[in-house]
Formats: structure tokens, sequence, C-alpha cells
């Protein structure tokens, strides 16, 4: 079976995707597994817009309904242990209520921690992280962000990631 | 774009995606897609069984992947309607840049006539 990525936009988005010209960078970057996936240790990286409510501050939408040209390129520390309680969303571009009632849609934190338990993968890292989908303009995001995000998952002792574009 | 910062730090990833047609596009090390609504990139609220499902067929390519480039389409199949599907995932208020665009073609209709 072939997936229909356009099989839930509305039409116009769909079209609008699908005459885009976008230029592909080649080569593109490949680090294979270095160990058993039950010896790796694994961050989860969404773009949902999701935040540790009370802990660490939403995105800035404020700003973005002022400038609807910028979308807020920092991110968010979701710990491994957050609660579904704790989950904050602010995402502009999609309905929040589902990732309010269960964030492994988005996020797997506790499918992860049960395949840590299970020992299929080595572990969940202490930290996964949440950026905003909507970025018209992504230098921030490759010259600052994903650098400094890269740096704290080494910290942490990060072999692979899992991201949900969102 | 993520994926491709991290792979350079020499962290290996796994992307799941609503649209391999970009990843073939723009190049992604390694992709699982799925044909789910806006999202819902691993399944419904408390699916749990579609989430693993998900995740694990990551997991495998992951761990099989030779090169990058690799895209590997699931055959879940969406338990809602497609219409009512459609609608559900939107944002209850058109978003900023949605508004503007709206905002734009009434002014040039306005100009117009």
């Amino acid at each position: 079976m072939t997936v229909d990525s356009f099989r839930f936009l509305p039409g116009s988005i769909a079209a609008y995707y699908q005459n885009m010209t976008v230029q592909r960078e080649d080569p593109v970057p490949f680090t294979p597994l270095a160990k058993p996936l039950d010896q790796c240790r694994f961050a989860l990286v969404t773009t949902a817009g999701i935040h540790d409510e009370g802990k660490e501050p939403p995105f800035d939408t404020e700003r973005e309904k002022r400038e609807p040209m910028w979308g807020d390129p920092s991110f968010r520390r979701i710990p491994k242990d957050i609660s579904q309680e704790q989950i904050g969303a602010c995402h502009l571009h999609t309905n929040n209520r589902d990732v309010l009632l269960d964030v492994n849609i988005l996020l797997p934190v506790q499918r992860f921690l049960e395949l840590e338990s299970e020992g299929a993968i080595g572990s969940l890292a202490p930290t996964s992280y949440s950026f905003m989908g909507y970025q018209p303009d992504t230098t921030e995001w490759r010259q600052k962000y994903g650098p400094d995000a890269a740096a704290l998952m080494k910290d942490e002792g990060v072999d692979a990631v899992l991201l949900t574009p969102s | 774009m993520l994926a491709r910062t991290f792979e350079e730090a020499g962290i290996s990833t796994v992307l799941v995606t609503l649209m391999p047609f970009w990843s073939e596009r723009l190049g992604v090390p390694r992709t699982v897609g799925v044909e789910f609504p806006y999202g819902h990139l691993l399944g419904q609220p408390g699916d749990r069984d579609t989430q693993m499902g998900v995740i694990r067929a990551a997991l495998k390519l992951l761990e099989e992947a030779t090169g990058p480039g690799e895209v590997r389409e699931l055959d879940y199949v969406w338990p809602q309607e497609v219409d009512e599907a459609k609608r559900d995932w939107q944002p209850p208020e058109p978003s900023p840049i949605i508004k503007m665009m709206l905002g734009q073609r009434r002014a040039q209709r306005q100009g117009r006539s």
C-alpha cells in the first residue's frame, strides 16, 4: 500500500504543497545505529508545540498571532516521568484536544518506558524535546536550536531519536 | 530538518510522518509513513496497540537501514470516515497565517469590485 500524504488535507492546502518547489540537499547525513536496540538510549523529539505546564513557559504564540510569518524556533524539555496532567499545548495549526487526552499520540513517553521495562530498548533518556511545528524560516533551527538540542542529548548519552513532526 | 542536524551530531534518527511525500523530496535519513490525520502520528488517544505497532516498525527500520533515504509505509487504516477526520484535526479557529491569507483574498476581491 502507498500512503496518500494528502488524504486528510483540504484540497487547497494539498495543491499548494504539491506545487511547492523545494531544494533537496545531498548527501543526506546518516549515522548507523551504533549498538543493538536493547543497549541504545533514546530521546523523543516532537514538533507538537507541547510543554511541561508550570515548569517551562508555553511557546510564543502571541507573537505568531501578531506576525503570522513567524514561528517560535525554541524548544521545551519534557521529562521522561511527565504525567498527562502536566502537558500543555498551544499549537495554532492543529487541534490540541487529542494530545491533551493522550500525549503518546505525539510524544510516546509511556510507550518508551514500557519498551524500556520489557528490555526492547536500553533506556529512555531523562529528557525529551518539543519544538513548534510551524516554522516558515528554519534558519534558527539549523544554526542554534537543533544543535543545542543535539548537545543536550549527547550530554545525556543519547544514541538514537524518534522524531514525530506535527 | 532536525533529523539531519541530529545525524550530523552522531545520533541515529527515525522519523514517523503522515507525509512521506516530503521525505522523498527533501531527503530524510529514515522514514516510516502512516496514513493518519495531522497531529496523530502514532494513532488515536488511548490506542496503545497502534501506538506501539508504529513505534516497533520505526525501531525495526532504525536497526535494519544500511543507508540514508529509506521510506517504509505501514498499512494501518484510520478508523474514522475521511471527511470527519479532515474536520477533526483542524484547530478551532483558523491559524494566523490562514487568517492573513483569507484577509488578503478578501481585500483583493474588494479592490476588484
